[in-house]
C-alpha cells in the first residue's frame, strides 16, 4: 500500500527512479496515461468514418481481455503446466469457468441470431470449424509450441505487457509459422480439409440440449480435477474494507472462477457486438499480405476464406482485430505498471531461439486449426463446435509432451 | 393595425421556412410511393400489420447484429437463388418463404439492405416474378435507417405464418440468354442497358477490383448502352427525381418506347436498374440475370470489346 502513496516531502526533490516513490509516482502516472489514451483513442476510433462502433469496442474488448488476463495470470500454458507438472489445477477452473459462462452467453446470442438451430446453415462468423487430422496435428504443434516458447498466443500478447521478453520472439515467430502455414493450405484443404465433416451440436440436440450436455461435460471434467485442488488458505472474516477491497482487486491473483467467467462474458459481449474473440486474425493477415506482396503466395487462397475462424485477409489497414491485441497488450502493460507486476524478464539467447521456434509451430498450428486457444477452443467450445474440444484436445496433448521432452527448460 | 400585420407576416414567415427546413419530414413527393418509401414513413408504420420488412444483405450477421425491428431474414445466396441449377428460387421455395415471413397477398413488402440495396432489389424482382403486387425499396437503404440513428433490433420477430401464393413466373420481366441474342441480331426489338462500371463496358477490366475474373472474356453485349447504377442515386444513395431518372436514361435513348433489357456481372446490380426503370419509371424491363458471367463466357456468342483485352495474353 505505501508504494501507491503519493508524493513526499524531502526525498520529492530527487527525480532518481531508484528512489521508490518517484518510481511508483512514473508507474502509475504511466498507467493512467496509457488507461486514458485507450480510451480517448476508443472515443476517436467511434467518430471516424469507415471505423465507428465496431472499432471502439474491439478496443475496449481487448483493454479488458488485457486487464482480465494479467490480474487472473490467464495462460493456458502456464495453467496446463501447473496442473501436468506440479499437480494443481486451480487454473483449469478459470478455463472451465469461461467455457461454462461463455456457453450460457453464447445460448442466449445464438437464440436471437439464429432462431432455428436445425435449419440450414450456421450462426454468422461463429468459430465452428472442420474436424480432421490436420486439426488434431494443428493442435498438437500449437501444443508443443506453447511448451517451447512458454505461452501460447494470447499469453505472449498479455505477458509482453508485463515485459517477458520471450514473447516479441514468440510472435514474430509465429508470423513465421503462419507464412509455412499458408504455403501448406491448398495441399491440405485439397486432401483433407475440403471434404472434413463440420460438426454443431445444437444442430441435432437444439440450444437447450446443447447447453445442458456442454455444462454436463464440463462439470464432469471439475469434477475429476476437483482432487487436485491445493488446499485453500484460511480466509480472514470480518468487513471489507476498502484496503481488502484493494487488496483483492490490485494485489491478490484473481480468483480462477471470477477470471474465466470474466472471459467468458466479454467473449459473449464479444460474439454478440462484433465478432468471435480471436487473437490471430491480423498476425496471420501480416503474414498473408507480406507474402502476397512478395509474390509467394496467391490472392485466393481456396477454401480458406469461406470457412468461419480467425479469418486472414490481404490487408493494409489495422483490422478490428489489430485494434483488439493492440490494446490486449496495452491494457496489460497498464495494469501491471499499475500494480507494480511490469518487469523486464532476463533475456537468454536459447530463450530467444526456442521462443521463436515455437512461435512458428504454433503460427502453423493456428492457422490450419483457423485460430488458437482463443480463437478456435475458447470461442470454439462456447459455440459448441466439435472443433474446439478436438483443438483443445489436442493442445493438452501437445503441452503433455512438451513438459515430458522437458521443453520448456 | 400594424403590430397585427406584422405578427402576420411573421407568421407566415416561420410558416414558408419550416416547410422548406423540414422537407424530410414528409414523404417523398418526387417518387412514386407505390414503388419508394422514406425511412420516415416505415418508421411510422412498424407496428402496421399490413406492412412487412424484408431485410436482405449479404455480409453474414449484419442482421442478426440489428435490424429494423419487426424485419425478417431473406438470405440472398441460399434463399432467393437456386445455387445448384443457378437459377432463381423456385416459386414452392419462395412462397414457404414468404409464408413464413407472415406475408399475405395483400401485404406491403417494404425491402432494404446492406449494399446500396442491391440484393434488396432482387429480392424485390423476385416478388415480382411471382405475382406479388406491392414491393417496395426502403429509399438509401440500411445506410440512411443507420445514418438517422434510427432503432435497430437484435430480437428475432416471429409472424403468424402468411398465405401468400406463388403465381407462375412472370417470364416478361426475365430474360435468358436467347431473348438478348435475339434483340443482338435485329430479331427482336428491345434497348440494352450495361450497368456495370465504364471500365468493365469498355473491357479495360475482367471484374471490379477486389472481384473474382468469372468470365474470360471482357467487354459487353454488343448494341449495349452504358449507364452505371449508381447514377440513378444521389450522393446519399436515395433515388433521384422521377424526372431526373427519366432524363438520365432517356440521354442513351432509353425512354420507354421498346422493351429494355439490364445485365450486370451476376444480376444484383442490374436489379436495381430494373427496379429504377420498370417500378419508378414504368417501363416495360425484363432483367437478364444471366449477365456477363453467363455472355462473356458463352461459346460463339458475339461480344464488343473496344478495349480488346485478351484473358490469359500478358
Amino acid at each position: 500500500m505505501t508504494e501507491t502513496t503519493l508524493g513526499g516531502g524531502a526525498q520529492a526533490a530527487s527525480t532518481s527512479l531508484n528512489n521508490p516513490k518517484v518510481a511508483a509516482a512514473v508507474r502509475i502516472g504511466l498507467a493512467w496515461l496509457i488507461f486514458g489514451a485507450l480510451l480517448a483513442l476508443a472515443f476517436s476510433l467511434h467518430e471516424t468514418p469507415g471505423r465507428g462502433a465496431a472499432a471502439s469496442l474491439s478496443l475496449l474488448i481487448g483493454v479488458a481481455l488485457g486487464v482480465i488476463f494479467q490480474r487472473g495470470r490467464f495462460c493456458f500454458f502456464c495453467i496446463l503446466r501447473d496442473f501436468i507438472e506440479h499437480r494443481n489445477s486451480s487454473g483449469m477452473f478459470a478455463i472451465l469457468s469461461a467455457l461454462a459462462v461463455g456457453g450460457i452467453g453464447y445460448v442466449i446470442v445464438f437464440g436471437a441470431f439464429m432462431p432455428n438451430p436445425s435449419g440450414q446453415g450456421l450462426p454468422p462468423d461463429a468459430h465452428i470449424g472442420p474436424v480432421s487430422w490436420v486439426l488434431v496435428a494443428g493442435g498438437g504443434a500449437f501444443g508443443l509450441g506453447m511448451a517451447l516458447s512458454g505461452a501460447c498466443i494470447s499469453g505472449h500478447l498479455y505477458r509482453l505487457g508485463e515485459g517477458y521478453t520471450r514473447a516479441p520472439f514468440a510472435l514474430f515467430g509465429s508470423l513465421l509459422g503462419f507464412g509455412v502455414g499458408f504455403l501448406t493450405w491448398h495441399t491440405l484443404y485439397v486432401e483433407t480439409i475440403s471434404t472434413a465433416p463440420i460438426a454443431w451440436l445444437p444442430k441435432t440436440l437444439g440450444y437447450g440440449g446443447s447447453l445442458a450436455v456442454h455444462l454436463a461435460a464440463l462439470s464432469a471434467l471439475a469434477c475429476l480435477l476437483l482432487r487436485y485442488l491445493p488446499e485453500l488458505p484460511a480466509q480472514a472474516g470480518g468487513k471489507i474494507t476498502w484496503q481488502k477491497l484493494y487488496q483483492t482487486v490490485f494485489v491478490a491473483r484473481w480468483n480462477p472462477l471470477v477470471t474465466g467467467a470474466l472471459v467468458g462474458l466479454v467473449g459473449t459481449f464479444a460474439y454478440f457486438r462484433v465478432a468471435p474473440l480471436g487473437v490471430t486474425s491480423q498476425l496471420g493477415s501480416l503474414t498473408r499480405t507480406a507474402l502476397n506482396g512478395a509474390g509467394l503466395l496467391a490472392d485466393r487462397l481456396p477454401g480458406l476464406d469461406t470457412f468461419a475462424g480467425c479469418a486472414t485477409r490481404v490487408v493494409h489497414t489495422v483490422t478490428n482485430n489489430g485494434l483488439l491485441i493492440g490494446s490486449l497488450v496495452a491494457g496489460s502493460l497498464a495494469i501491471a505498471l499499475f500494480t507494480n507486476r511490469f518487469q523486464l524478464s532476463r533475456l537468454t539467447l536459447r530463450g530467444a531461439l526456442t521462443a521463436l521456434l515455437g512461435g512458428a509451430l504454433m503460427g502453423w498450428g493456428a492457422m490450419v486449426s483457423l485460430g488458437c486457444t482463443v480463437g478456435t477452443l475458447l470461442s470454439g467450445i462456447s459455440a459448441f463446435a466439435l472443433s474446439g474440444w478436438v483443438f483443445g484436445g489436442a493442445v493438452f496433448a501437445g503441452v503433455w509432451l512438451g513438459i515430458k521432452l522437458r521443453l520448456p527448460e | 393595425m400594424a403590430f397585427r400585420r406584422l405578427v402576420t407576416l411573421f407568421a407566415l414567415a416561420i410558416l414558408i421556412v419550416s416547410g422548406f427546413a423540414a422537407p424530410s419530414l414528409r414523404a417523398r413527393a418526387d417518387l412514386p410511393e407505390r414503388a419508394v418509401v422514406s425511412t420516415e414513413w416505415l418508421a411510422a408504420r412498424l407496428d402496421d400489420p399490413k406492412v412487412r420488412v424484408v431485410e436482405v444483405s449479404v455480409v453474414p450477421g449484419v442482421f442478426e447484429r440489428g435490424h429494423i425491428p419487426g424485419a425478417v431474414n431473406f438470405v440472398w445466396h441460399t434463399d432467393l437463388v437456386d445455387p445448384v441449377i443457378r437459377d432463381i428460387a423456385s416459386p414452392e421455395a419462395f412462397q414457404k418463404l414468404a409464408r413464413a415471413a407472415g406475408i399475405n397477398n395483400d401485404t406491403t413488402v417494404v425491402l432494404y439492405g446492406d449494399n446500396n440495396n442491391w440484393f434488396a432489389a432482387w429480392g424485390a424482382w423476385i416478388f415480382t416474378i411471382y405475382g406479388h403486387e406491392d414491393v417496395r425499396l426502403l429509399d438509401g437503404g440500411r445506410a440512411k435507417w443507420e445514418r438517422e440513428n434510427r432503432p435497430l433490433s437484435v430480437r428475432p420477430a416471429s409472424h403468424p405464418e402468411g398465405n401468400f401464393t406463388a403465381k407462375p413466373a412472370r417470364r416478361e420481366i426475365r430474360a435468358f440468354l436467347p431473348d438478348v441474342l435475339a434483340v443482338v441480331k435485329g430479331e427482336a426489338e428491345g434497348v440494352i442497358v450495361d450497368i456495370r462500371s465504364p471500365a468493365e463496358y469498355e473491357g479495360r477490366i475482367f471484374a471490379p477490383e477486389g472481384f473474382q475474373e468469372l468470365a474470360i472474356r471482357a467487354g459487353h453485349i454488343p448494341t449495349a448502352v452504358n449507364v452505371p447504377w449508381g447514377r440513378a442515386v444521389k450522393e446519399d444513395g436515395t433515388f433521384k427525381s422521377v424526372e431526373e431518372l427519366r432524363q438520365l436514361y432517356a440521354s442513351v435513348g432509353v425512354d420507354g418506347s421498346k422493351k429494355v433489357y439490364v445485365y450486370c456481372r451476376i444480376g444484383e446490380r442490374s436489379s436495381h436498374t430494373w427496379f429504377v426503370l420498370s417500378k419508378i419509371l414504368g417501363y416495360d424491363v425484363a432483367q437478364y440475370d444471366g449477365s456477363w458471367t453467363e455472355w462473356g463466357n458463352a461459346v460463339g456468342v458475339p461480344i464488343e470489346n473496344p478495349a480488346g483485352t485478351v484473358w490469359g495474353r500478358q
